[in-house]
């Protein structure tokens, strides 16, 4: 596979949702567009970038291609 | 499955026709490298940062939250260790809950509110106080946001930092970012010949009794946890222990 088709690889699929609680472990309980709640844990580009996330925060949610209860949090929408 | 290097700073891992993980590198302003790996199984994450962190070489850094065993663990087996340790408090802004008289002032010191400063005096005592970290403790120790731009830039908003005067002359200032679900003091300083007068605290106690009168009934800071006057500041003014972060760093 060459750079370019690697670059178009599709990810996982991506949704917004609203973070309802903040967890041990560096989780967050994400209630989803779709009313359906999701483990999720932080992107490293957001740790990375010490971009806070709090309860009642709209964020994308990349779902786990392996399990659809779990999730990452690729971007914090400003409310 | 298969690592690549797609661009200068990114790296992906495929699986077929799937991407099963990434990895990404920034420098900071202070010439340090930061990694940051996704992935959903740690045979991933592992052969990501192994392959991102020998195509670098040289020192490597990256953060994780001080709770995420999982991910800390991960980062070890890949070559890292603890460089630094940052704690994140909150703190009351009430000063009957802080202690913290904002009129309680040392002798001879006025506090210009946020927004009353100088522009100029305000950017000399800027240049005075970075001057004095890069000939002291190094910007390794400070939080990544305080860390000039290339070239020297720093970006100074002058309604954001409230300062501490004496018959005019700018000795330390305060600047807290106004943040609304939760505003956060970015960086409390104080001229190096002009510490030990209670200066700090005097600033602490404007900045936080300035967002009690404006409703904010907490607000929070990060603290580098080898700098005891920093932590018996804030935790003298009844600061809350909320988490912290590991910068972690592979030589």
């Amino acid at each position: 596979m060459n750079r370019e088709t690697l670059a178009r690889t599709p990810k996982g699929l991506e949704i917004e949702g609203t973070v309802l609680e903040c967890l041990r472990n560096a989780n967050f309980k994400v209630e989803l567009q779709n009313g359906h709640h999701v483990l999720a844990h932080i992107s490293g580009k957001i740790r990375k970038n010490y971009i806070k996330i709090l309860p009642f925060d709209r964020v994308l949610v990349e779902l786990s291609p392996y399990d659809l209860t779990r999730g990452r949090i690729l971007y914090r929408y400003r409310n | 499955m298969a690592v690549t290097r797609i661009e200068e700073n990114h790296w992906q891992a495929t699986q077929g026709d799937t991407v099963v993980g990434g990895a990404d590198v920034s420098r900071r302003p202070d010439g340090r490298l930061f990694l940051s790996v996704d992935a959903w199984h740690a045979a991933v994450f592992d052969r990501l940062a192994a392959t991102a962190a020998a195509d670098l070489g040289g020192p490597v850094h990256t953060v994780v939250d001080e709770t995420d065993d999982e991910l800390v663990a991960a980062w070890q087996r890949a070559g890292f260790t603890v460089g630094r340790r940052e704690g994140e408090y909150v703190l009351p802004t009430d000063p009957a809950v802080t202690g913290l008289d904002p009129d309680l002032l040392p002798p001879g010191i006025e506090i210009l509110p946020a927004g009353q400063a100088q522009e100029g005096p305000l950017r000399a005592l800027d240049r005075v106080v970075r001057d004095e970290i890069s000939a002291t403790v190094g910007w390794h120790v400070m939080p990544a946001e305080v860390v000039p731009l290339p070239d020297g830039v720093t970006v100074l908003d002058p309604t954001r930092y409230a300062v501490a005067t004496r018959a005019g002359e700018y000795l330390g200032f305060v600047r807290v970012a106004p943040v609304p679900r939760r505003p956060r003091i970015g960086l409390v300083a104080v001229r190096a010949d002009q510490r030990g007068q209670g200066l700090g605290r005097a600033l602490l106690a404007h900045a936080l009794g300035a967002l009690h009168r404006a409703g904010s009934a907490s607000a929070w800071a990060e603290v580098h946890e080898a700098n005891p006057a920093a932590l018996a500041l804030v935790e003298r003014a009844g600061a809350r222990r909320a988490g912290g972060n590991l910068e972690l760093v592979r030589p």
